[in-house]
């Protein structure tokens, strides 16, 4: 079986990059005892996959990751056993038995929410949420592995509309296109004639094709 | 004060670089709860966090501290420039991880100095933690600022800024000293008298109740106390058991990846084998070694409280552990079926320890590092590194058997006697371990070979026998590593060098005086912090530095010193004797080498100490 499994990282925790975290949830899977799985070859590792990398300096209310398992777990004994292993900021609020064949969280994921709260000029930004939305294309300078090329963000915004104080979005996060809470700042900013404020990002769910949260199954 | 940094800490962390670093809270933090009439002590280390996580002597005095009764123990590291200077624009104090104090706040503030050119970086922290900069300036509410450490045996350099260093193990020490400072402050004791409790303490040197006098010509002349009741000469504190010393049971997992990121076992301290070169060799002398029971149970709790997956051995010679083949069987039944596999040093392999190696499942082999550290046999006879043409090769050709195509040779230029023949020895040697990869079948070979060799400038240290000895000046060992580029163009060699430029100035702090202090001020408040990262350093500003403080590095780095002269760490004793280190040099000279003492005593000194040197 695996177990999906859907946690926080906020406060100081939300500061540890992808890698950092997969090696911290990996050592607390380790002191929890659970029977967890590796993989197979020279240098076994811990068998564990996300659903979607988080930047550093965001926050996210309700990541998900997968972890197969050898034997049958009851899944309020697997939290509670994860939970206390992990480190301050990183707290596991739901764990689903899934068999192995289930689709990965990674292949369901289709979009996720951000609350957006520019430290600048967030005024001027929010009330142009309305009519930036309203245009047909937004060209904006992707940066790839191999440099830049202009792509479209229109159709990689879901939803957005402001709403106390914040942006809220909905942004498309799959293999075919990804929008970052950053690209959409940077588009909304250039818009309004400003330059891009820093902003306190927080990633609130991660969703499926129908639009409701992965975890839902 | 200003109480209000916290919030504009906050913002500041969402724009510098690896944030995690300044953050805490990771996993097996000591959170220590302050009650009044505790003393509370900052450990800082005078370089990055990533650096920092990786030092087992961190860890180990963190625990101690942590364990005794009425003391507690938080960490401080150099923070990165973007973070120093952000700090300094906001106004924020350095603080603690654990609990956001300003290092000012606390009793005592205690830097590990592990190299020399992290200098400059005690001064940056101490400035940032809101602490005078100079030990003279401080006042009765200010830290006491004490320090431990290699560099600490010759503390000189740093005189003007620490308050009081340890020299020696400091498991027990720090606690003892830490004892004393906070109950000297909590009766309202004076700093002086503070002080001079901690003077009492064995190991502990106390720089202001001593005074150096110069001669003309700068060197230095006599070196006294100047206060009754210290000692005139400061002897290094010894652990006699490491089975009763502190050692940690859990260590707290750094939240960013450390340099080195895992639990590390230290099976012995001290070394007898006598590089002459070494000051580890010397300064941690008499060899002890932890039990294998000791160490089984330290692993137990160290992989229960961590998760780590990987376990490696410390100790300045992991092949001389005496039942080094029954550890290894001992950890390998133990955690094998946990997934937790253990790292090895390059050692020398056969017999019982090659039977073991092959039958444990989840010993890692790292690549092959090997140290002959010169090129000829005859300038290996000179530093006494007791490693044959014939056993480097022998290693190679094992290395190349069992599938490894990559392996390190370590070599230093500008060794005493060193000549152009000599240099060349590497580039001789370099070739011929490239032949034994291709004296292979073609079949049997692993491919890519690469053979890295590593070239430092030697740098002589205190406490060794080439204390008296100079280092080449700049243009000489630019010639020398001009000279091995050119004779080590052979395929499938790589060749890497060192900044010489930073081991002059490593030669000069190393042997320095007190006087050096005007030049670390001076360079600190140009800018020079972080130097032992290449993109930091900016030799400019030190040169300049050492000339406003009216010093050359030149005195310090490229002068013989004659026998007669008293050096600057001369008060200190270590337990080897200068007489003995001074015979070690005349031998070296002649070229002639000294057997490891473990085969009988070679009187370096260390039977003065009383049951401390085993029989």
């Amino acid at each position: 079986m695996k177990m999906l499994t859907v946690f926080e990282k906020t406060g100081a925790a939300r500061f540890i990059g992808h890698l950092d975290l997969q090696r911290a949830m990996q050592r607390a899977l380790r002191r929890s005892g659970l029977p967890v799985r590796y993989s197979q070859g020279f240098n076994p590792h811990l068998l564990l996959s996300f659903a979607s990398p988080l930047s550093v300096g965001t926050e996210g209310l309700r990541e998900i990751m997968e972890v197969p398992l050898s034997d049958d777990v009851a899944e309020a004994s697997f939290l509670a056993r994860l939970n206390v292993a992990l480190p301050q900021g990183l707290k596991a609020s739901l764990a689903r038995a899934l068999p192995d064949d289930a689709p990965a969280a990674m292949a369901r994921l289709h979009a996720a929410r951000y609350a957006i709260r520019p430290m600048a000029s967030a005024d001027t930004l929010l009330a142009a949420a309305p009519a930036f939305l309203a245009q047909e294309t937004i060209p904006f300078l992707r940066k790839t592995k191999s440099g830049e090329r202009m792509d479209d963000l229109r159709p990689l915004i879901l939803a957005l509309q402001a709403e106390d104080g914040a942006l809220r979005a909905t942004l498309s996060c799959h293999e075919r296109g990804t929008a970052k809470p950053e690209q959409l700042v940077a588009a909304l900013a250039a818009f309004s004639g400003l330059p891009a404020p820093r902003c306190r990002v927080t990633r609130e769910g991660l969703l499926d094709r129908d639009m409701r949260p992965l975890e839902g199954l | 004060m200003d109480t209000n940094w916290q919030e504009r800490l906050e913002a500041l962390l969402e724009t510098v670089s690896r944030p995690a670093r300044y953050v805490g809270g990771e996993v097996n933090q000591a959170d220590k709860e302050w009650k009044p009439g505790m003393t509370r002590f900052c450990f800082a280390f005078p370089d990055t966090y990533e650096v920092a996580m990786s030092h087992l002597g961190m860890k180990v005095i963190y625990d101690a501290v942590n364990r005794a009764e009425g003391l507690v123990c938080e960490r401080v590291m150099m923070p990165w420039t973007d973070m120093l200077e952000g700090m300094k624009r906001e106004g924020i104090p350095l603080f603690s991880l654990e609990t956001r104090t300003p290092l000012s706040a606390f009793d005592a503030v205690g830097f590990t100095l592990q190299y020399e050119m992290s200098y400059t970086n005690v001064l940056a922290m101490l400035d940032a933690g809101g602490i005078a900069v100079e030990s003279r300036d401080r006042g009765r509410d200010a830290p006491v600022v004490i320090a431990g450490g290699p560099c600490a045996f010759n503390p000189e350099p740093l005189a003007d800024f620490v308050d009081a260093f340890l020299m020696g193990d400091g498991e027990t020490a720090t606690l003892e000293m830490l004892r004393v400072i906070g109950d000297g402050r909590r009766r309202g004791l004076d700093r002086e008298d503070i002080l001079l409790a901690l003077a009492q303490i064995e190991g502990v040197y106390v720089p202001r109740f001593y005074t150096p006098e110069y001669h003309g010509d700068g060197r230095l002349a006599a070196f006294s106390p100047v206060r009754a009741g210290v000692p005139a000469r400061v002897r290094k504190r010894i652990e006699p058991d490491l089975d009763l010393a502190a050692y940690p049971e859990t260590i707290p997992l750094p939240f960013t990846e450390a340099v080195h990121d895992r639990i590390v076992l230290e099976i012995m301290r001290g070394c007898t084998r006598g590089c002459r070169f070494c000051q580890a060799g010397m300064l941690y002398r008499p060899v002890r070694e932890r039990s294998p029971e000791k160490l089984f149970a330290l692993a137990e709790k160290l992989v229960a409280s961590t998760g780590y997956e990987e376990m490696s051995l410390s100790s300045l010679s992991t092949g001389d552990y005496s039942r080094l083949p029954a550890l290894i069987r001992g950890l390998d039944e133990r955690f094998s079926s946990r997934r937790v596999a253990l790292s090895l040093p390059s050692l020398r392999v056969d017999g019982e320890l090659k039977q073991t190696l092959e039958m444990s499942s989840q010993v890692k082999k790292s690549g092959l590092t090997l140290a002959p550290e010169a090129g000829t046999q005859r300038l290996r006879d000179v530093i006494n590194k007791g490693v044959t043409e014939e056993d480097v090769l022998r290693s190679v050709t094992e290395a190349f058997e069992s599938g490894w195509s990559g392996v390190k040779l370590y070599f230093m230029i500008g060794l005493p006697t060193e000549t152009d023949e000599d240099l060349l020895g590497i580039a001789e040697l370099a070739k011929k371990v490239v032949g034994r990869y291709y004296a292979l079948p073609r079949e049997k070979r692993p491919r890519g070979l690469k053979v890295v060799v590593s070239a430092s400038t030697f740098v002589p240290k205190p406490f060794t026998p080439f204390q008296w000895a100079p280092q080449d000046g700049l243009p000489e060992i630019k010639r020398k590593q001009a000279l091995l580029r050119q004779a080590l163009n052979i395929r499938g060699v790589e060749f890497n060098w060192h900044e010489p430029e930073l081991s002059v100035l490593e030669a000069c702090f190393a042997r320095g005086d007190r006087r050096l202090g005007r030049a670390l001020l001076a360079a600190w408040r140009s800018g020079c912090v972080l130097d032992g990262w290449s993109e930091q350093f900016d030799n400019r500003k030190w040169l300049d530095a050492f000339e406003a403080a009216g010093l050359t590095p030149a005195f310090y780095a490229q002068r013989e010193r004659p026998e007669d002269e008293q050096l600057p760490w001369d008060f200190a004793d270590i337990g080897v004797t200068r007489a003995y280190l001074r015979l070690e040099f005349r031998r070296a000279l002649e070229g002639q080498t000294t057997p490891d003492c473990r085969d009988g005593c070679e009187g370096c000194g260390l039977r003065r100490f009383e049951g401390i040197c085993p029989e």
